[in-house]
């Protein structure tokens, strides 16, 4: 039972979207540094811009390594993704601020690129699964993990260090009280994230798979999944940041979500064999 | 004893929130038709058996539950956290969950049947009016149950987990329970109707499914009443005996000889489901018959 | 699953230079963290390897047919390996984690966590046994074996035609609660050893109470230990190339690659989740 093989190609080199995808996301996370700067918390949707940029790079990432067919689903490709990004993310937020610089994003890349060059390894030599794109591709997509996750991370609580993650802000009776259990990672809201991530960067290949797959098509899915964890994560901020740099993340999140949904949908239409309404099954010769 | 009696009673709750929450998984997993039985959806096409079933290829079942119900935990969190009261924030949490859900079936529905451009399969835009509000219904109830059953655990019965893991964790257990159980009712008996019953579908057959139904062409919404009659209650019950045993055990025997009481009536349901099973696989044996004669024993 | 036919495998032979470069790694690993943290940190990273090993080898145990049992085409369940293992791991790591809070010692809550794992792959198992048998009128048979090596039943007349065997043969069903056991367990020791580490050594790091560190605590081992438990379920499930029909399947014969796979795989993220606390 099993299906033709066809060679899925052409778009934009893989090798391009790779370079702009790591460099839109770590300016994207440098940007919400400004929050920082300039003591507000209005520049946390940058985090949620991050969380697109390396989402898009992220999937066709799994597009090229899933082309070769390893086995398993394309899902399974998420969860390891995310599964070693978290690891890298969590460390690298201790490393906040050095030197007066945020390195926390530089040190997440680093660290999630030994720890999936060396998960890639193990892939391919030890489970001797021999895909010529598998080292590279489980690299790449444990960077887009960790960067995903501190995309969120700046979204979500407008910072990403160790100490804002673990803090939060309570008002009781007038008083601001510091909680550590109502905080991002107190209330472990990273998981949330974790899921968002890993179920949207595997979606974009899942859903446009087969012989008629097109690139600006899978591209632009991708980035109405990221819009829409956006829009999500961006609810979720209403806890932690002001009301209105939560509504500012929201309303690009819903303007972002509204355009790339309608573009979604003409690309599909122009991509369909038919698009009809209340229409029979057409007659195939012999079926 | 006071307060056993009350970790019974909530025990007894959950495990009626996640009977129905395994229930609706698995119609709505079946109305969707997600998960490894949409192989053959996709697969129907590429043979030219053009059809009108909804193909939403959205990850498995248990990632994907995983992520509704880590959402609505995540986010009825959050509004809580924000002084919103605790029955609304469920519900809210909820609401915009199964919004997320419904977006990400429309787009896989599209996304894959464009991609199958090449064998003519069309894009039907009324099943995508019809279906995704049914699906989003039979999940926003899976989705509720799953968190409120996590909200009680966390709150009422003290586990130390925050709200947004519970939802993860239990999540993708339901969606392993309810897809473990579900799928092959409804790839076998539902896919391929006109294959034999009572035997597995051979595999010239593939891609040959049912595409024509009692009134026109088969649509994904009778598979709700379809996996009503034995799919969607036994998938209820597995996730509803998982979870009520699981809290039973533990709310009643941890204090026990120092948590070993626990473990002890663990085994003991262990072994009580495997000689369930040995009896059930003998008793198809024995009624069944087998499908050819039994060869000669070998050596 | 995927659409796109699984290019031929490389099958169950093992790479021995590659084997000795994972156990090499897996030893620099550990010396690292000798080197970095000698007392609790060392202690945590050989139990998060041990628990990492365990995941790894249980999920061989788990009998998954993927796409064709969907169809009564192959035995096992319908559902991808790593997302099995992982709802029957979590489910033990739920158990394991509220034991641990009860404040059992260390044996008590592993096994409780195993017994978490095995009770829903219990269920779960003889649930799928159930809608074959009273739903769709199968009998279980295995394509891979001529008797049950448990019970000794005969399974070649059990098989419907033109398929390879449907359904959950018991070896099939021990199969799966071994594996449900051994990935609780495993998901449960990796979740008690960082929480033990972080009770330990938060408080000091973030300049707060022990009781103020517990939700952050558990959280974090919570998370590491879901992250660990994914990364191990999916190597695993490359190890077996997606379906396996239990413990009497010839690819279950692959597990020495996957201890080490699991081994390294598991040092390296545990070994990061040690620096957050020493760095």
């Amino acid at each position: 039972m099993s299906v033709k093989v066809e060679v899925i190609e052409g778009g934009v080199p893989h090798q391009k979207i790779m370079i702009a995808g790591l460099v839109s996301t770590l300016v994207c996370l440098y940007l919400t540094y400004l929050n920082v700067l300039t003591n507000t918390e209005m520049f946390s949707f940058f985090g949620g811009l991050a969380v697109i940029a390396a989402l898009i790079w992220g999937s066709h990432t799994i597009k090229v390594l899933c082309s070769y067919g390893i086995g398993t689903g394309v899902p399974s490709a998420g969860m390891i993704a995310f599964g070693s990004g978290v690891m890298a993310m969590l460390l690298a937020t201790k490393f906040g601020v050095i030197a007066g610089i945020p390195a926390a994003p530089i040190v997440a890349t680093i660290l999630a690129a030994v720890i999936g060059f060396i998960l890639g390894y193990v892939s391919n030599n030890i489970l001797n699964m021999k895909i010529p794109a598998m080292v590279q591709a489980l690299t790449e997509m444990s960077i887009v993990g960790a960067l995903t996750l501190m995309g969120f991370s700046a979204l979500i609580t407008g910072g990403f260090t160790f100490a804002g993650l673990t803090t939060s802000k309570i008002t009781v009776m007038g008083m601001t009280l510091l909680t550590h259990q109502n905080s991002f990672l107190g209330g472990c809201l990273i998981a949330v994230a974790f899921l968002l991530g890993a179920i949207a960067i595997q979606h974009p290949f899942n859903a446009t798979l087969g012989p008629g797959w097109k690139q600006d098509r899978m591209l632009m899915l991708t980035a109405e999944c990221g819009f829409l964890s956006m829009l999500a994560a961006a609810i979720m901020s209403f806890a932690f940041i002001s009301i209105g740099s939560a509504v500012i993340a929201l309303v690009i999140a819903v303007i972002g979500w509204l355009y790339t949904y309608q573009q979604y949908m003409v690309l599909s239409k122009r991509d369909a064999a038919a698009w009809l309404d209340s229409k029979p099954i057409p007659d195939v010769e012999g079926h | 004893m006071e307060h056993i009696v009350f970790g019974i009673g909530i025990t007894a709750l959950t495990g009626a929130l996640a009977t129905v929450a395994g229930a609706a998984e698995d119609t709505e997993s079946n109305i969707g038709s997600q998960g490894d039985p949409n192989s053959q959806v996709q697969l129907a096409p590429q043979m030219g058996f053009l059809h009108r079933i909804f193909n939403k290829a959205v990850a498995g079942e248990p990632p994907a539950y995983g992520l509704w119900c880590a959402l609505g935990a995540g986010l009825a969190w959050a509004f809580m956290a924000m002084q919103i009261n605790a029955v609304l924030a469920i519900v809210l949490g909820c609401i915009i969950a199964v919004f997320v859900q419904g977006v990400y079936a429309t787009t896989a529905y599209v996304g894959r049947t464009a991609s199958l451009s090449k064998f003519g399969q069309p894009v039907y835009v009324d099943i995508l009016k019809s279906m995704t509000t049914v699906t989003m219904a039979h999940a926003f109830i899976a989705i509720f149950c799953t968190v409120t059953l996590c909200y009680l655990i966390n709150v009422a019965l003290g586990h130390p987990f925050p709200l947004p893991l519970l939802g993860l964790i239990w999540g993708i257990a339901l969606g392993a329970a309810g897809s473990a159980t579900g799928n092959p009712y409804y790839g076998k008996e539902r896919q391929y109707q006109n294959q034999k019953f009572g035997a597995g579908v051979p595999i010239s057959a593939s891609g040959n499914i049912v595409r024509y139904a009692e009134a026109g062409e088969r649509n994904s919404i009778d598979n709700g009443w379809f996996t009503a009659k034995i799919g969607g209650s036994a998938s209820g019950i597995c996730f509803g005996l998982i979870v009520f045993l699981e809290l039973w055990r533990t709310v009643l025997f941890e204090k026990v000889s120092a948590g070993w009481g626990a473990i002890i009536v663990g085994i003991l349901m262990i072994l009580i489901f495997t000689v369930i099973d040995r009896y059930i696989e003998v008793w198809a044996r024995k009624n069944y018959g087998p499908y050819t004669v039994a060869k000669e024993a070998d050596a | 699953m995927s659409a796109v036919a699984a290019k031929p495998q490389a099958g169950g032979a093992i790479n021995p230079t590659a084997m000795g470069v994972g156990i090499v790694l897996l030893l620099i690993l550990l010396a690292l963290a000798w080197y970095i943290s000698p007392g609790v940190g060392f202690m945590a990273l050989i139990g998060i390897v041990i628990g990492g090993i365990l995941i790894g080898f249980g999920t061989h145990f788990v009998p998954v047919g993927g796409a064709p049992a969907a169809m009564g085409q192959a035995p096992g369940i319908a559902t991808g390996v790593a997302m099995l293992a992982a709802g029957a791991g979590l489910a033990g790591l739920f158990g394991g984690a509220w034991a641990a809070a009860a404040g059992q010692d260390l044996i008590v809550v592993v096994v409780s966590g195993g017994i978490g794992g095995g009770l829903m792959m219990a269920i779960t198992c003889m649930m799928v046994n159930f809608v074959y048998v009273f739903g769709m009128g199968i009998p279980a048979a295995s394509g891979k074996v001529a008797k049950d090596p448990i019970t000794g039943d005969t399974q070649a007349e059990y098989k419907s035609q033109g398929t390879e065997g449907h359904g959950l043969p018991f070896v099939s069903f021990v199969g799966g609660v071994i594996g449900g056991i051994l990935g609780g367990a495993g998901g449960t020791l990796i979740y008690v050893e960082l929480l033990n580490l972080y009770q330990a050594t938060l408080p000091a790091v973030m300049q707060i109470t022990a009781a103020q560190v517990m939700p952050i605590a558990v959280s974090v081992a919570g998370m590491f230990a879901v992250g660990l438990f994914l990364v191990n379920a999916v190597l695993t499930a490359y190890n077996i190339t997606g379906t396996i029909e239990g413990p009497h399947d010839p690819k279950f014969k692959r597990w020495p690659r996957s201890i080490v796979a699991s081994a390294v795989a598991s040092a390296l993220c545990g070994l990061v989740a040690i620096l957050i606390v020493v760095l």
